[in-house]
C-alpha cells in the first residue's frame, strides 16, 4: 500500500458515519457558530422564546380580553395609540397583546407535535431500517403511503371532527397530538434512510466480527449519527408544525377561545376590509417564527453534515 | 526548448472562504511531441489543478493567477472560452481517474462519444455513430455495436476507463492528459489499461500526461517524471535518472515509500502531514518533513536549478547530499 | 426499453395497496369519534326522517363496522359518493366542476413555478456564491416561511382593496360587468393574485431543491469530463448538469404538487376561489359528510395520480431507476 496518500482524490470528503465523540459535537458546535445562516436563525427564535417569556408576565392585556368594547377603542389603527400599538381588532382584542400570548401556544403546538413526531419516527425508522424481512417493508409501505397523501385533509378533518365532539378545553393539546400523529412519517423515513446507510459501513462490521452486541452497535455507534440527521429535520419540522397549526386556526378549524397567531388571522380576515392591520402584523410574526427555524435548521445541517470545499 | 507545450511560472489559487489555497504557485516544464511525461505527488501536491490549468478548466472559487502555458507557441492563458473549445478535445484531451462519475449516467455511451465527436466536426449522426463505434475498438472494447447502446451503469469499471479514454481521444488530440487513470481499478484492469494507453501512445505518437501518486506506474509509462510537493515542483528529470538516483529528498522519500518484496525491510512512510496550503512553510515548504533541512531551507525558497543533462531540482542542499534510491 | 414497460406496470399494480390503504385511512378518521349519524347530527340538527333513514342505509350503521367499509368501499369505486345534505344533489355530480376549477389554479401555478423557477435555480447554482445566487436563496428561504394564504391577503389588500387593479374573489364574474372587458380576460384577471401566491410558494420550494442539486452536479467529474472534451458550456449546463439535477427533482414537484392541492383549503378560501379546497372547508363547518369524505377521497387519489405521473417520469429520463 502506498504510504504516500491514500488515493489522488481532488475534494475529500468528510468520513461521514465517524464515531460520534464528545470531540466532534464541540467541532460541530465550533462550525455551526461561524455559520451566520445558523445563527440568525438561533437569534430569531431565541427573541421570540424572549417574547413569549416577556407575554406571560407583562402583556397589557389577559388572553382574549375585549376590554376595548367597554372603552370604545374598537377597530384601532396601529400606531396611533400606543397603548395599543398595534392596533385593536373590531371585537376590541388588542393585536400587540395577542401576539404575546400567542407565542407560547405556538411554540407548544410546534415543538409538542414534533416531539411526538419524532419519537415515533424513530422507533418506526429503526425497526424498519434495522430488521429485515416482512414487518420491515410493510413499515417502509407505510411510510410512503403517508408521505404521498394530502396529510393536510386528514387533518383538518380530524381536528374538526374531534374538536366538535370532545371537549374544548383540550383543543390545542388535540392539535398537537394529530400534529404529531401525522408528522411521523417524514421522521421514519429519514432515520430508516441513515441506519440502512450506516448499517453497510465498514466499522459497523469490524464491531459485528469482533462480537459487539447489537444493544451495543445502536446505541454507541448507529444513534449518534441519526441523532444528527435528526436535529435538523426536527428544526424544519418545527416550522412546518407551526405552518400548519396557523394554517388549521386560520380556517377555523381550531379551537376559538385560545390565542394563537391563526386565530388572530381568521379574525382578520372576516374583517379585511375594515381592520387590514389585524392581518399584517400576526402575519410578520408567524414569518419570522418559522423563518427563524427554518434558517436554524439550515444553519445545523451546514454545521452537522459538512462536506469541504477544494 | 519544448515544442508541444511550454508552461511558465504558472500560479492557479483558489480563493475561498478559509483563505486563499495556493494549489499550484510556480510551476515551470516543457514537453515535445509524443513524449510521456509523469506528474507525481501526494494528493494536494498539485499535479492535477496544474493539468486543468492546462486545459482552463480550473474550477470556481480558483482562477489562473499569473503564468503562461504555451502550446506550439500559442499562449492558451486569458484565452476566450470559444477558443478554449477548439482546444480541449481536439489539441489536449483528459481522462480522469474516477470512472464511476466520469460518465454522465443519463446517456448512452454512444450518444457521449457522438457529442464529443459532432462537438469538433461537422458529421452527421450515423457518421458520428460509426467513428465511434470504431473508437470502442480502438481501446478495445469486444461487440463495440451493441455497447454503443448501453448506459454507463451496466458497464464493468475497466470497461467505462476504457470508455472514458475513447472519449478522450475521440477529437485525435496530439497530448492526452491521463489523471490517476488506474486509481480506481482492480490490479489486473490496471495492467491492461496501462499497457492500451502505452498501445495508443506509439500508434498515434501521442503526447502523454501520466498523473499519479504510484512510482510503479510511473516506471511503466513514462520517460520523463516531475516530482510535485505543495504546488511546486521538487525535481524534474529522466524517468530512469530518477529511480537512478534522486537529487530531492521528497523524491527519495517516495522511491523509500514503495513496498518491496526484494528487500527485508519495513514500509517507511514519509513522517508528517501534507502541508496546508493557504499559509505553506516558509522557504524550502518540504523543510518540516525533511530530515536534512538546515536554516537556509527555513528562511528561503529554494532556486529551481539544473542539475544534469535533463534534470532540474529545487533543493539548497542536493549538491552535498548522497540520497538513497529507496 | 421494455425495462420501462415493466417499471410502469409495476408502479401501477403498485397504486391498488396505496389506494386501498387511502381508503381505510379515511375511514377511520371519519369514524374515529363516532359513527357518521352522531356526528351530522352535531353539525346539522335539523335532518328530517327521511335523509335520516337514507343515511341510515347508506352507511349500514347497523351492521359491524368492517362491513360498514366495504359496503362504503363498493359504493365509492362505483361512483356513488352519496348525497349532499346541505347542497342537495349527487356529490359525484357536485365535485366535477369542482376537480376542474382547482386544477385550473393548480396548473397554471405549477406551469409558471417551473418556467420562472428553473432558470432561477440554473443560475443561482452556476454563480454560486455570488450575491445573486445570496440574493435568490434568501428570497427563496423567506418565501417558503410564508404562510401561502398570508401572502394572498397582503396581495389583495394592495392590488385589489388600495389599487383596484385586480379581484379580490372568485373564478369569474357571475355577471357583467366583467373585468377588463370579456368574459375570458375575465378569468384571467381572476386567475391572476390566486395563482402568483400558489406560484411563489412553489418556487421557494424548486429553486432551494435545483439549487442544491445543480451545485452538486456541477462538481461531478462527468461535468469536467465533457467540458474538458471540448464540449460547448451550453450543452454542458443544459444536457448534462440540469437533467442530472432534475431528476431527483421530478419527484419534489409531484410532492409539491400533492402539496399544494392539501394546501388549496386555505388559498381557496382566501381567494373564495370555488374549487375542492374552498368547498371542502364550507363542508366541514356544517359537518357535510358525504361531501367531507367525496372530497378528501378524490384530493388524495388526484395526489395519487400525480405522484405516479412523476414516478414514471423519473424512470423516463434515469435509466437507473427502471432496475429497482
Amino acid at each position: 500500500m502506498s504510504a504516500t496518500s491514500s488515493g489522488g482524490e481532488k475534494r475529500p470528503v468528510a468520513a461521514k458515519g465517524r464515531r460520534r465523540s464528545a470531540g466532534q459535537w464541540a467541532v460541530a458546535w465550533r462550525r455551526f457558530r461561524k455559520n451566520k445562516v445558523g445563527l440568525a436563525g438561533l437569534v430569531l427564535v431565541g427573541f421570540f422564546v424572549l417574547a413569549a417569556v416577556y407575554g406571560l408576565f407583562w402583556a397589557p392585556y389577559p388572553p382574549r380580553s375585549f376590554d376595548c368594547l367597554y372603552q370604545g377603542c374598537t377597530s384601532l389603527p396601529p400606531f396611533v395609540n400606543w397603548a395599543h400599538p398595534f392596533g385593536t381588532e373590531r371585537s376590541g382584542i388588542d393585536v400587540y397583546s395577542e401576539i404575546l400570548h400567542s407565542i407560547p401556544n405556538d411554540f407548544y403546538v410546534g415543538l409538542g407535535a414534533t416531539a411526538i413526531s419524532v419519537v415515533i419516527g424513530l422507533v418506526i425508522g429503526a425497526l424498519a431500517g434495522y430488521r429485515r424481512g416482512f414487518a420491515a417493508a410493510l413499515l417502509l409501505g407505510l411510510t410512503q403511503v403517508f408521505l404521498v397523501i394530502p396529510v393536510l385533509v386528514f387533518i383538518l378533518v380530524f381536528a374538526r371532527i374531534f374538536i366538535l365532539e370532545v371537549a374544548e378545553g383540550f383543543g390545542l393539546s388535540l392539535i398537537t397530538i394529530i400534529l404529531g400523529i401525522f408528522g411521523w412519517p417524514t421522521i421514519a423515513y429519514i432515520v430508516r434512510g441513515e441506519i440502512l446507510r450506516i448499517r453497510e459501513l465498514e466499522f459497523i462490521q469490524a464491531e459485528k466480527a469482533i462480537g459487539a452486541s447489537s444493544g451495543r452497535i445502536v446505541f454507541r455507534h448507529i444513534v449518534p449519527n441519526v441523532l444528527s440527521s435528526i436535529i435538523v429535520v426536527a428544526s424544519l419540522l418545527i416550522a412546518g408544525n407551526i405552518l400548519t397549526e396557523v394554517v388549521i386556526s386560520f380556517l377555523g378549524f381550531g379551537t376559538p377561545n385560545v390565542s394563537t397567531l391563526g386565530l388572530l388571522l381568521n379574525e382578520g380576515f372576516s374583517s379585511i376590509r375594515a381592520t387590514w392591520w389585524v392581518s399584517l402584523f400576526p402575519g410578520l410574526a408567524v414569518v419570522m417564527l418559522v423563518l427563524g427555524f427554518n434558517l436554524l435548521g439550515d444553519g445545523l445541517s451546514d454545521a452537522l453534515n459538512p462536506r469541504l470545499r477544494e | 526548448m519544448g515544442n508541444l507545450l511550454s508552461v511558465e511560472d504558472l500560479r492557479t489559487y483558489f480563493f475561498t472562504e478559509a483563505g486563499v489555497v495556493k494549489a499550484v504557485d510556480g510551476v515551470s516544464f516543457s514537453m515535445e511531441e509524443g513524449e510521456a511525461l509523469g506528474f507525481v505527488g501526494e494528493s494536494g501536491s498539485g499535479k492535477t489543478i496544474t493539468a486543468l490549468s492546462i486545459m482552463g478548466v480550473v474550477p470556481i472559487p480558483g482562477h489562473i493567477v499569473s503564468g503562461k502555458v504555451v502550446y506550439r507557441g500559442d499562449d492558451l492563458v486569458g484565452k476566450s472560452e470559444k477558443e478554449m473549445r477548439t482546444v480541449r478535445g481536439k489539441k489536449i484531451g483528459y481522462v480522469s481517474q474516477d470512472p464511476n462519475s466520469s460518465l454522465d449516467p443519463l446517456y448512452t455511451v454512444g450518444d457521449q462519444l457522438v457529442e464529443v465527436i459532432r462537438a469538433h466536426k461537422e458529421t452527421t449522426k450515423q457518421e458520428a455513430m460509426d467513428e465511434a463505434a470504431s473508437l470502442l475498438k480502438l481501446v478495445k472494447i469486444p461487440e463495440p455495436e451493441t455497447r454503443l447502446k448501453a448506459y454507463p451503469h451496466e458497464l464493468s469499471g475497466g470497461m467505462r476507463q476504457r470508455v472514458a479514454i475513447a472519449r478522450a481521444l475521440a477529437g485525435q488530440p496530439e497530448l492526452l492528459i491521463a489523471d490517476e487513470p488506474t486509481t480506481n481499478l482492480d490490479v489486473t484492469i490496471q495492467a491492461q489499461i496501462l499497457e492500451l494507453l502505452n498501445e495508443l501512445q506509439a500508434q498515434f505518437r501521442m503526447a502523454l500526461i501520466m498523473i499519479t501518486h504510484d512510482m510503479g506506474i510511473i516506471a511503466e509509462t513514462t520517460k520523463r517524471v516531475m516530482v510535485f510537493y505543495a504546488g511546486m515542483l521538487a525535481e524534474t528529470a529522466s524517468t530512469s535518472d530518477v529511480f537512478g538516483g534522486p537529487r530531492h529528498p521528497y523524491t527519495s522519500a517516495l522511491l523509500a515509500a514503495i513496498p518491496r518484496t526484494d528487500r527485508k525491510r519495513d514500509l517507511v512512510p514519509i513522517p508528517g502531514n501534507i502541508p496546508n496550503l493557504i499559509e505553506p512553510p516558509t522557504g524550502c515548504r518540504y523543510h518540516p518533513r525533511c530530515p536534512y533541512s538546515k536554516d537556509i531551507c527555513v528562511q528561503t525558497i529554494p532556486p529551481w536549478e539544473v542539475a544534469g543533462s535533463g534534470r532540474l531540482v529545487a533543493c539548497h542542499r542536493w549538491k552535498e547530499l548522497k540520497l538513497s534510491v529507496g | 426499453m421494455g425495462s420501462l414497460w415493466v417499471y410502469v406496470v409495476r408502479r401501477l399494480l403498485f397504486m391498488i395497496p396505496v389506494f386501498l390503504a387511502v381508503s381505510i385511512l379515511t375511514f377511520i378518521v371519519t369514524n374515529a369519534a363516532g359513527n357518521p349519524i352522531s356526528i351530522i347530527r352535531f353539525g346539522i340538527r335539523n335532518i328530517t326522517p327521511s335523509q335520516l333513514s337514507f343515511l341510515e342505509s347508506y352507511y349500514h350503521v347497523n351492521q359491524p363496522l368492517y362491513a360498514q367499509y366495504f359496503y362504503w368501499l363498493s359504493e365509492f369505486v362505483q361512483g356513488n359518493l352519496g348525497q349532499s345534505l346541505v347542497l342537495g344533489g349527487p356529490v359525484s355530480g357536485l365535485i366535477g366542476p369542482w376537480v376542474l376549477t382547482t386544477l385550473e389554479l393548480q396548473i397554471t401555478a405549477l406551469v409558471l413555478s417551473l418556467v420562472i423557477g428553473i432558470p432561477i435555480a440554473v443560475y443561482a447554482a452556476k454563480h454560486r456564491g455570488t450575491v445573486g445566487d445570496v440574493a435568490v436563496t434568501g428570497t427563496a428561504i423567506f418565501g417558503f416561511s410564508m404562510p401561502v394564504f398570508w401572502v394572498g391577503i397582503m396581495l389583495i389588500l394592495v392590488f385589489s382593496f388600495y389599487l383596484g387593479w385586480l379581484p379580490p374573489s372568485g373564478a369569474v364574474s357571475a355577471y357583467p360587468p366583467y373585468w377588463w372587458g370579456n368574459q375570458y380576460l375575465d378569468a384571467i384577471a381572476h386567475l391572476i393574485l390566486p395563482a402568483t401566491v400558489l406560484t411563489f410558494a412553489s418556487i421557494a420550494t424548486f429553486v432551494r431543491l435545483i439549487r442544491a442539486n445543480m451545485v452538486e452536479v456541477l462538481r461531478q467529474d462527468y461535468i469536467l469530463g465533457a467540458r474538458a472534451s471540448g464540449v460547448p458550456e451550453r450543452s454542458v449546463t443544459y444536457k448534462h448538469a440540469l437533467k442530472n439535477a432534475i431528476t431527483p427533482v421530478v419527484t419534489v414537484v409531484g410532492l409539491t404538487f400533492g402539496l399544494a392541492l392539501a394546501g388549496a383549503p386555505a388559498t381557496e378560501t382566501t381567494f373564495s376561489w370555488p374549487g375542492l379546497g374552498y368547498q371542502f372547508v364550507r363542508a366541514a363547518s356544517v359537518l357535510d359528510l358525504p361531501v367531507i369524505i367525496g372530497i378528501t377521497m378524490i384530493i388524495t387519489i388526484m395526489a395519487l395520480v400525480a405522484n405516479l405521473i412523476t414516478d414514471l417520469s423519473y424512470a423516463l429520463l434515469d435509466p437507473r431507476v427502471r432496475l429497482e
